[in-house]
């Protein structure tokens, strides 16, 4: 959906690079002033800065390279787009919509198609190949349909963007059943049955939010070193705490707009609580493997990339106890699997402050 | 269009189109893979800078994980629990001396004090056949025998619907009773009551139906799963009923403080006292009881500390003349930091003479209500040990001092105090055992009797 969302957008951009432009907009537009003047205090003064000259950069290539395209200056409207191009990690969709017409710019321009000159590194992940075949690589449908008035000349540089080449590996997909009420949102996780499993690399920052008295997600997987960001949006003051051993954390008292980090490095459930809020009720799940899911609110859930071989597939929901476990063996391809979670969890009546004393929450303070 | 103008927008589907792409949402796709996680691995994220707390939160994108439908999830619960105990008193159990001969014999005795379990119930009443005048609360009757008891088999029901900011709760209590004396086996409704939060972004509730007091903070506890220690305070009596009416709790934080102050108000149709004490479940004067608490609340990373001061006032409700008042107030402290904590409350309260004979309470009717005077206060003082995550998981020791000068109307004040020290062990998140001593004394007024407590009780929450 989201990838569809994002072609959809891409093709709006180019849509509107193919306007003609209404017009002429003032020499001094786009400014060229980088950095950005973002004043920076704390980190995420930091990374709000660097995201948004990133896409800052990318804007101003882009409409640059077209306003000096329309103005008939070849030459800088190749330069442009050759420089959008160059972006580490540039969406493909944009990738696409730019490199033709960069290609056209440049042979305008009377010079070498920039893309015919030494690469830049590709983006992470992808492998640039040139290939004989002349037309761009089909992009979907809808794509290139809006696409073709730009289309992309017949002596224009030919490349392929494929998928690296990766060792085979299966994916495991199943359903996780049991639990008092059903197993929606239980998750998943593999331990290799022999030998250690490997160690997961951290999550980006996950986010958890308080709002309305309640903590959304009610349910997050994160692998270990995953840092969370408890956000306050309520317009009162929370106190996020947990005394989940060895996961025990009080985020103290704080107010709405404000964020709270904590980096969670051992594995297990986490349970959430609110020191001024006794039924605010979540938990974090912290697992030690790089291979882990959370099933959907029919308890599904897709395991992929997993190397074959013997693993054991634990499985825990927020009304068990502990994690139920079953070895299977992975191959090369799908394969289908049902887990079962307890429902053994202790129940507890009294929501406990962070001093440990029990609450009860009909009082609603 | 101009090209300004034409892109304006187009800058801002760019930030969305070049957005990295997230993991998605187990809520929205049904599926979280690890494998989109591990692909986002390489995005740089802004290390925490050692020291810096409180960040502005720059984005409330929505977060992965899995959160139900709101309409999934079951509106009704039930919990409760179970409280079984052993207790032994001193002497004949109770607090009348066999060779006092005053009368009323409640007057001139503290009959709450040899309380074995966490209602207050008493191991004895026997007066020796004097005359008493309804100061008393419930009793076991096991007089100073070695006995078995089964407290309180209690359950709670809650309906929660999501489509709306109501709570309804309602508080069931079995109390089985076998021996003589005891007034015999009895099912309360000890809560019933809906709620309604009427504004998503102010802490304000409005609570209507028989509810807990509003009065000091003992009434917080007074269950047994949730006292430290077993038996209510020498003030409980004062502070611990339950009334029926309207009442409204309200808090705002002050943020510059890391504090907030609350108001609770209750107008009901008794006070705050228990049950055994008054007439509960109606008003034998059609006046109302108003009653209100002040709190402030500290909430530091290391340390609570929560005050109050509390007030009521209304016409007694254990006669029936509208113009013989009954007043109280009472202050609160609380304290908790790390493995400590500590909690004090003091009582005054004034009870006007009744115009004309008859008293009635929870327990019976009786002669006259009599002007009254009490003052008081008790402190506990708390460590409560974390031991680990298997069975045991806490350990607390515990000790409280009571102390209470009373005295009704035309006869002499008794000045009492009461040491307890105890133990418990939680289990668990759902077993308690408790253990505790009760040295009860009389320091003045009533004769010195052999009334100290051992009891114990073991509680399993569901």
């Amino acid at each position: 959906m989201l990838s569809s969302l994002r072609t959809a957008l891409a093709l709006l951009v180019a849509v509107l690079i193919a306007l003609p432009a209404g017009s002429a907009p003032s020499s001094d537009w786009p400014g060229q002033e980088m950095p950005l003047p973002l004043v920076v205090r704390e980190p995420e003064d930091l990374a709000f800065k660097a995201a948004a000259e990133r896409q800052y950069l990318i804007f101003n290539l882009l409409s640059s390279g077209r306003l000096a395209y329309d103005r008939g200056d070849m030459d800088t409207a190749a330069s442009r787009w050759e420089e959008l191009l160059r972006v580490p990690g540039l969406p493909l969709e944009l990738e696409a919509v730019v490199k033709p017409l960069a290609a056209e710019a440049r042979q305008k321009a009377g010079g070498k198609a920039a893309l015919d000159l030494p690469m830049p590194p590709p983006p992470q992940g992808y492998t640039l190949l040139p290939t004989p075949k002349p037309e761009l690589k089909p992009e979907p449908a809808a794509f290139q349909e809006n696409v073709s008035p730009r289309k992309a000349p017949a002596s224009s540089p030919r490349v392929e963007v494929r998928r690296p080449r990766v060792s085979a590996t299966g994916t495991l997909e199943g359903t996780v059943q049991g639990g008092p009420s059903g197993a929606a949102g239980a998750v998943v996780w593999l331990t290799r049955a022999q030998g250690p499993t490997p160690k997961p690399k951290p999550a980006p920052r996950q986010i958890v939010v308080q709002r309305g008295k309640r903590f959304l997600p009610h349910v997050l997987l994160v692998p270990t070193g995953t840092e969370v960001s408890f956000v306050n949006e309520d317009k009162m003051f929370h106190n996020v705490f947990s005394l989940s051993r060895p996961n025990d954390f009080d985020l103290g008292l704080y107010k709405e707009g404000v964020a709270r980090n904590k980096v969670f490095t051992n594995p297990g459930p986490v349970r959430l609580l609110c020191n001024i809020h006794a039924s605010m009720s979540a938990f974090v799940y912290v697992v030690d493997s790089p291979w882990y899911a959370q099933a959907d609110g029919r308890g599904r859930f897709e395991l992929r990339g997993v190397p074959p071989g013997e693993y054991v597939l634990h499985a825990w929901h927020e009304t068990s106890a502990k994690p139920s476990s079953q070895h299977l063996t992975v191959g090369e391809g799908r394969l289908s699997v049902a887990a079962t979670v307890t429902g053994d969890a202790e129940r507890t009546a009294f929501v406990p402050d962070k001093a440990g004393r029990p609450r009860q929450t009909q009082m609603g303070y | 269009m101009s090209a300004r103008t034409g892109f304006i927008p187009t800058l801002t589907l760019l930030l969305l189109a070049a957005a990295p792409a997230p993991a998605e949402s187990a809520s929205q796709e049904g599926t979280q893979v690890s494998e989109a996680m591990a692909d986002a691995v390489g995005e740089v994220l802004p290390e925490a800078l050692p020291g810096v707390e409180e960040p502005d939160a720059s984005s409330s994108s929505a977060p992965s994980g899995y959160t139900p439908e709101a309409e999934s999830v079951s509106p009704f619960r039930v919990s409760g629990y179970v409280d079984v105990g052993f207790a032994k008193a001193q002497g004949r159990g109770s607090s009348f001396h066999p060779d006092d001969t005053r009368v009323p014999a409640d007057y001139g005795a503290d009959a709450f004090a040899p309380a074995v379990n966490s209602r207050g119930d008493v191991a004895s009443l026997d007066a020796g056949g004097r005359f008493v005048n309804g100061f008393l609360p419930r009793t076991v009757d096991i007089g100073g025998h070695a006995s078995f008891l089964l407290n309180t088999a209690s359950l709670d029901l809650f309906y929660e619907p999501s489509s709306a900011p109501v709570l309804v709760f309602a508080r069931t209590q079995f109390l089985p009773r076998f021996e003589k004396g005891s007034g015999g086996t009895r099912l309360l409704l000890q809560q019933a009551f809906g709620r309604v939060t009427p504004f998503s972004g102010h802490e304000l509730t409005v609570t209507v139906g028989r509810f807990d007091s509003v009065f000091g903070i003992e009434y917080r506890e007074n269950e047994s799963p949730l006292r430290t220690g077993i038996t209510p305070s020498l003030m409980a009596r004062y502070t611990t009923g339950h009334q029926l009416g309207v009442k409204s709790f309200y808090r705002r934080q002050l943020p510059s403080l890391s504090s907030a102050v609350s108001l609770n108000v209750a107008i009901t149709n008794s006070s705050s006292r228990v049950e055994s004490l008054q007439t509960a479940d109606l008003s034998l004067t059609g006046l109302p009881f108003v009653s209100a608490r002040l709190g402030y609340e500290l909430q530091l990373l290391r340390l609570q500390l929560k005050l109050g001061m509390s007030g009521q006032t209304g016409a007694r409700n254990d006669q029936d003349d509208a113009h013989v008042r009954q007043t109280q107030l009472g202050a609160d402290a609380r304290l908790t930091a790390g493995w400590f904590s500590l909690a004090a409350e003091y009582v005054r309260a004034r009870d006007d003479a009744g115009s004309a004979p008859g008293k009635h309470t929870g327990v019976g009717d009786f002669f006259y209500a009599s002007g009254f005077a009490v003052d008081g206060f008790y402190g506990t003082l708390a460590l409560a040990v974390p031991v680990g995550d298997e069975a045991l998981r806490t350990a607390t020791v515990y000790s409280r001092y009571d102390r209470r000068a009373a005295e009704f109307h035309g006869f002499g004040g008794i000045l009492t105090s009461r040491y307890t020290v105890g133990t418990r062990l939680d289990f668990w998140s759902v077993l308690s055992l408790k253990a505790e001593y009760l040295f009860n004394r009389e320091n003045a007024g009533a004769p010195r009797v052999d009334n100290d407590v051992f009891t114990a009780s073991a509680i399993y929450v569901f």
